[in-house]
């Protein structure tokens, strides 16, 4: 097992290099440097054309394309990701003041997805055919297809216009008095929207998965059993079933954790969130290529990581994986 | 290969030869019997592939709106009329105008357009893409297989919508960026799937005998075998339609997609933003994303339909 876990660490190491990679390439081919806007004819006159080769050598846009990657990869290695181009601060440090409200929201998603899916994906399985079955289904086929803009939108116009309980703006109120309960509890209004949002989806597709995973071992011998031997139908169900069930869950649950990081950018933007996905816009629209590669590695870095972790969950719960 | 395996194992929906498999238990009385149980699997059956049927009358009806709608709606999707701004549906605007006075009707029709267009030729690049790689990749094996399934598994580890989003601001927006960035991130579970149908394929007598009869390898690729591997990526790309509507609206949404005066689902919905946070004016919300919404949940009901009717035996694609 320890032998296989190392093996997929430095296995995700070149995958990692091969992204940025391609990250690099893409941002080198495309028109429009960082100093399109002196080399444009609108900027002329304001800017010299010894300026722009002062500019470029400073940030080394002369040297080949794969001088500069290696140049980067160092630094990287060495935990630096640059400076940005506009605001002339550490993009490492950038990234970390955004990094924790993009996971603060995610990782309040995840333990919502978690609460819901499970017990309902059970008592589904548990109660094949009956009306709560039924409508569980209904719910996650409807729950994956919802844009979650939209329901944010729909969310927004129900409890911030219509009926004027929870803020739609940010995740503090300026002018809240930020000390002790009160505190606490604006923080906890502005985060219900967000959070919910961003759960509906992985909710809905993770409820599927248990419902399946446990209809699956429900029918097995062991099952059978379980139940022969006169055990509490709450024992076989909770300990003998779901203990056997868990693999494919854990995995699937796993793999949600992309997608929520993901759709973390979305939600950020419905609810103006000084996250990683705004500081991703910003810097876009700003052609802030240290900060893009600094966001898109560590972006990177983390669906990387949590495929890994998807896959060494399955192999240390299933021991019939050798490895 | 493990982590194919882990993302594989992922069951797409509840698979029928486990129904099947439940249905013989039941029926031989090995489990509880529930005496409905026979019943409720046949209407689960019957449902199923009438929700698929309603799903493709609800999109046919839909494509015929998209091309009548303009000849039949008596105002233009940009057409600002100052006299008729943000109004509620009524007879003259059944969806309501919005703050420009545009008709939110004739807007989501010509939004419906861009989108189904968008994601039909989106989706066209990633199955190109898909299916040449995973046939190449499967049908060589090797070193050439090792490669491109890295490959995979680079562009699997990307973070998609920052990519997308890269690509978009950068180069510009445009159909044609918006439509080759959705295909070049979308291709890998179509290869994964024509891979693993190539690698059974290729060993089979019917390939061996047009080996001996002398068809070259592209035409055993393209002739003998790729029409055999054709069920999966059907449903694939039927699946794929959905995704690549919900993205380009996200996409649009973030004001990153089609640029005004162009009406897209996304981009309506964008601009309804503070309009129903300050003014209430729901109508300018609810319409764009119910067609988003619509639309997803009737191509994804076809292709479940399409997953059950090409193979029943397939657990998942």
């Amino acid at each position: 097992m320890s032998r296989y876990f190392i093996r997929r660490v430095l296995q995700a190491i070149p995958l990692l290099i091969g992204i940025t990679i391609i990250i690099f390439v893409m941002l080198q081919m495309t028109p429009g440097g960082p100093l399109a806007v002196g080399e444009n004819p609108a900027g002329r006159g304001r800017v010299t054309e010894e300026d722009l080769q002062r500019l470029r050598n400073q940030y080394g846009l002369n040297d080949p394309m794969y001088v500069q990657y290696l140049n980067w990869l160092g630094d990287l290695a060495q935990g630096d990701l640059g400076t940005s181009f506009n605001t002339g601060l550490p993009v490492l440090r950038m990234i970390g003041e955004r990094l924790p409200t993009t996971l603060l929201v995610m990782g309040l998603a995840f333990a919502l997805t978690l609460m819901l899916s499970i017990p309902i994906g059970i008592l589904a399985a548990v109660r094949r055919y009956s009306f709560f079955d039924y409508f569980t289904t209904s719910f996650s086929f409807l729950g994956i297809a919802i844009p979650s803009f939209w329901f944010a939108i729909m969310l927004i116009y129900l409890f911030s216009f219509q009926l004027g309980w929870l803020p739609s703006v940010g995740l503090t109120d300026p002018r809240a008095d930020h000390e002790g309960f009160s505190g606490l509890w604006d923080r906890v209004t502005h985060l219900i929207m967000p959070v919910s949002v961003l759960a509906l989806t992985s909710t809905a597709n993770v409820t599927r998965y248990v419902r399946a995973a446990m209809l699956d071992v429900i029918s097995q011998d062991y099952v059978r059993t379980a139940r022969a031997k006169g055990l509490r139908e709450q024992m076989v169900i909770w300990v003998h079933a779901l203990k056997n069930a868990a693999i494919p869950i854990v995995t699937v649950l796993a793999l949600e954790l992309p997608d929520l990081f993901i759709g973390a950018v979305i939600v950020e933007s419905v609810f103006a969130i000084a996250g990683m996905g705004r500081l991703f816009i910003e810097s876009a629209n700003l052609r802030d290529y240290p900060v893009l590669m600094g966001v898109l590695t560590i972006a990177a870095a983390l669906v990387i990581f949590f495929n890994l972790l998807a896959d060494l969950l399955y192999g240390a719960l299933d021991p019939r994986v050798r490895y | 290969m493990n982590d194919s395996a882990g993302r594989q194992a992922k069951p797409r929906s509840e698979s029928s030869e486990q129904r099947r498999r439940e249905k013989i238990q039941r029926l031989s009385g090995e489990l509880r019997t529930e005496q409905r149980s026979l019943w409720s699997d046949a209407w689960h059956h019957f449902m199923r592939h009438r929700l698929a049927l309603a799903s493709l009358v609800a999109l046919v009806i839909m494509s015929i709106s998209i091309i009548v709608g303009p000849a039949v709606i008596p105002y233009d999707a940009d057409q600002i009329d100052f006299t008729t701004k943000s109004q509620p549906p009524s007879l003259a605007h059944p969806l309501g105008t919005d703050e420009l006075g545009r008709d939110q009707l004739i807007r989501i029709l010509e939004g419906g357009r861009i989108s189904l267009a968008v994601a039909l030729a989106a989706v066209s690049v990633a199955m190109t893409l898909g299916v040449l790689i995973g046939a190449v990749a499967g049908y060589a094996g090797g070193l050439v297989d090792n490669v491109l399934m890295r490959l995979v598994d680079v562009f699997y580890s990307m973070p998609g919508l920052f990519v997308l989003i890269l690509l978009v601001t950068i180069i510009g927006p445009g159909f044609l960026t918006i439509v080759v960035a959705l295909g070049i991130l979308r291709w890998m579970g179509t290869a994964r799937l024509v891979r693993a149908s190539f690698l059974s394929l290729k060993e089979k007598e019917f390939v061996e005998s047009a080996r001996a009869v002398g068809a070259g390898r592209t035409r055993i690729i393209f002739r003998h075998i790729l029409p055999n591997a054709l069920s999966p990526i059907i449903v694939a790309a039927t699946l794929g339609i959905a995704g690549a509507i919900l993205t380009e609206s996200a996409l649009s949404f973030l004001g990153l997609g089609f640029q005004p005066p162009q009406a897209t689902w996304g981009r309506m919905l964008q601009e309804a933003q503070r309009s129903i946070l300050n003014e209430g004016h729901w109508w300018r919300g609810v319409f764009p994303g119910l067609m988003i919404f619509i639309t997803v949940i009737a191509v994804n009901f076809i292709g479940d339909g399409l997953r059950d009717a090409v193979d029943p035996r397939r657990t998942q694609g």
